[in-house]
């Protein structure tokens, strides 16, 4: 006789092992020692609350003519903010002048305006935005912050950073409101067009219109120069690592492709490049491109300087993103380039749409972490003279009127540095949990 | 008489032989598959199946000897590679599944991608594949959501979405829980009978039994016989395929 196998129901858990209650004792009170540990740690944390709330706000001054006054009031028992404030128009745009400062302004801002359909639902070609906002707002933003004579082929390429902004937001609002990508809408709407070849041609002439539009538009606009000489603090800062990640992610993807390759040649240039530049440090580097690259240079050319230290941050960062790129490159399975080879993909086709996307996500956290690195490096530029942010919180505490006030403008310049790490840091941590959402068991 | 005497030639392999470094892996195999023919080859492991079928769609470089893959002349090295595996499909132990891909990304990749098929038609028969066997209704998901037997028949209908003419199965059930071999090897056999140039490496008699035309046995890269599987399972006649006959039945 056959007996019909019933499952037994799954039960609740019991509330020793579920709820805050439970938490609370397993992690913060689980025995005697662990109780003493939070104790303790409880304890260190309110009193070195308590000394930086104290010398920041409660006995801070607030007002004062120089270091002497606030030292008269408080001592040093409370910061001496009047100082900080009178230079942080400096800390954050360094000695660009007053009058064009808008430009830096509105420059990252249009650069937040890209990036905003990232954040928006609906919109499916959030790739294709961030890359062109990758590729194409660094030639908006070059005119906006250094302005001057504008040859015909920066003007081309201002046009196509100006048409690049429209037309990601004309992609984005269309997808988000229609479904369609701009091409297919307006091939439907304006041609009433059905196949895919019609609405190419639509959408090729949307794009030249475009185009032409912001070559007639910046023609007509033009800013006054502002020399590199003058850039500085925040801006300088956020100039040199922004050029620096975005250039480093690409040129270390190929430098791990190029070590990993089975071309003898270019393997070992690409292992000789990497090693090169990860075994220096990047003081060194920047050295070195400073001083000892005028040398090599023809009579009479010159290279700026800003230029030289960034080229010298961007060779650092790829040697180092190659590394980890190419650690990632290591965790995908050989199992992956079998199936794809089977499959009859080529080289460039499993490297960009089997091996890459699952390489890249195995290592954010460690891109990211290699571009908070590389944030903070750029304070090494104050070694050559530039005066990035952190140069200029030096130069607060060397002005006459505030001689000898470091720890604050420093303390500030900390809270922005972890204001920007940390905006960083949980964005990897979103994305992380965004991309394994569904996919793992 | 087999049921395909006189068809196409398919895959036609003589004095094949192949080195892993000093290591001989495999010694003057001569192998010939015509149209619908399925044959299923076992063999201890280290006998160098794997390694002969992974000759075929060279993911493995064979070093003397001559493949031809139906007309065309395997060249050495690798060197039209592309062309050789636009005809074969491949499935493996451990699926190698795309796990970044959702089950439907994972079938329409190569068609969109390699073969220039329109998204559309790419998905449709993608589905048209799936539906056949029998995950249509996990398209959306991705792979390591699903069991391993449904992975490996995910497996199965991403290369048929290639178009193959010929299938090489490379131990596809060892990986699989006893429930899950079955509905895998449900669907190879519906392939079979539809008609499919297949070549199996597998352990399962049963499978062999039922559909193969041939199954060859293989020790220490060499083939030792190969038979029609009423001939090979009842009366082999080397002592070896006794004793690995006597191991696994």
């Amino acid at each position: 006789m056959t007996v019909v196998f019933e499952p037994k129901p799954s039960r609740p858990a019991p509330s020793t092992v579920v709820g805050p209650a439970a938490w609370l004792r397993q992690n913060l009170f689980k025995d005697i020692p662990n109780t003493l540990m939070t104790i303790l740690g409880l304890y260190i944390a309110v009193t070195v609350v308590g000394w930086v709330l104290n010398w920041a706000v409660f006995n801070a001054v607030w007002e004062a003519e120089n270091r002497r006054a606030c030292l008269d009031a408080v001592g040093r028992s409370g910061a001496c903010w009047p100082g900080v404030a009178e230079w942080l128009p400096n800390m954050i745009y360094g000695l660009y002048p007053k009058d064009q400062v808008w430009r830096i302004n509105l420059g990252f801002l249009a650069l937040i305006v890209w990036m905003v359909p990232l954040w928006l639902g609906g919109v499916k070609s959030k790739v294709a935005i961030g890359l062109s906002a990758v590729m194409l707002y660094p030639f908006l933003a070059s005119y906006f912050f250094l302005g001057g004579d504008k040859g015909l082929v920066w003007s081309a390429l201002i046009a196509l950073g100006l048409s690049g902004l429209v037309w990601a937001w004309a992609t984005a609002l269309c997808e988000r409101a229609t479904g369609l990508s701009v091409g297919e809408w307006l091939g439907l709407k304006v041609a009433g067009a059905t196949d895919d070849l019609k609405q190419k041609r639509v959408r090729q002439g949307a794009m030249a219109a475009l185009f032409l539009a912001g070559l007639g538009l910046v023609s007509l606009w033009s800013l006054p120069e502002v020399r590199t000489q003058y850039w500085g603090g925040l801006f300088l800062t956020l100039v040199i690592s922004g050029i620096g990640i975005t250039f480093s992610l690409p040129a270390g993807i190929l430098l791990a492709l190029g070590r990993r390759s089975k071309m003898p040649v270019i393997s070992m240039l690409s292992t000789l490049f990497i090693e090169l530049f990860r075994s220096v440090p990047l003081i060194t580097i920047l050295f070195m491109f400073n001083t000892m690259l005028p040398l090599f240079l023809p009579e009479g050319s010159s290279v700026n300087q800003l230029v030289r230290a960034i080229v010298a941050v961007c060779l650092f960062a790829a040697a180092y993103m190659a590394e980890v790129i190419r650690g990632g490159l290591q965790a995908i399975p050989k199992g992956q380039y079998e199936a794809a080879a089977s499959l009859g993909l080529g080289y460039w086709q499993t490297t960009t749409q089997v091996v890459m996307p699952q390489a890249l996500k195995i290592m954010i956290p460690t891109i990211v972490g290699n571009f908070i690195g590389l944030f903070k490096d750029t304070t090494l530029v104050s070694i050559i003279g530039l005066f990035d942010l952190m140069n200029m919180a030096r130069a607060v505490g060397e002005d006459s009127d505030w001689l000898g006030l470091f720890i604050e403008p420093f303390f500030v310049v900390s809270l922005i540095y972890f204001a920007f790490c940390f905006a960083m840091s949980s964005y990897s941590m979103g994305l992380e949990r965004k991309l394994s959402a569904g996919r793992d068991r | 008489m087999s049921r395909v005497e006189g068809a196409r030639k398919m895959i036609e392999i003589t004095g094949l032989n192949k080195w892993f470094g000093p290591f001989h892996v495999l010694k003057d195999v001569n192998l010939t598959v015509r149209d619908r023919e399925i044959y299923v080859v076992c063999g201890p492991s280290g006998s160098g199946k794997s390694t002969l079928i992974r000759c075929i769609n060279q993911l493995e470089y064979h070093q003397e000897g001559d493949i031809v893959v139906d007309g065309v002349e395997v060249e050495k090295g690798g060197k039209n590679q592309s062309l050789i595996r636009r005809n074969i499909g491949m499935l493996f132990q451990s699926f190698n599944l795309f796990p970044h891909l959702t089950v439907l990304e994972n079938c329409t990749l190569t068609p969109m991608l390699g073969l220039q098929t329109p998204r559309k038609e790419a998905e449709e028969t993608a589905m048209r594949h799936l539906e056949r066997v029998g995950i249509a209704d996990q398209a959306r998901k991705y792979p390591l959501q699903l069991s391993g037997g449904q992975q490996q028949r995910v497996a199965i209908a991403r290369a048929l979405c290639t178009r193959p003419k010929i299938m090489l199965f490379d131990e596809p059930t060892s990986a699989l829980d006893p429930e899950m071999i079955k509905e895998v090897l449900d669907v190879m056999v519906e392939l079979a009978e539809d008609g499919m140039t297949m070549i199996c490496v597998t352990h399962e008699m049963g499978f062999a039994r039922q559909v193969a035309d041939k199954v060859v046995f293989m020790d220490g890269g060499e083939i030792v016989e190969s038979d029609t599987p009423k001939a090979f399972f009842s009366n082999p006649r080397y002592d070896r395929t006794q004793a690995f006959l006597s191991h696994i039945l």
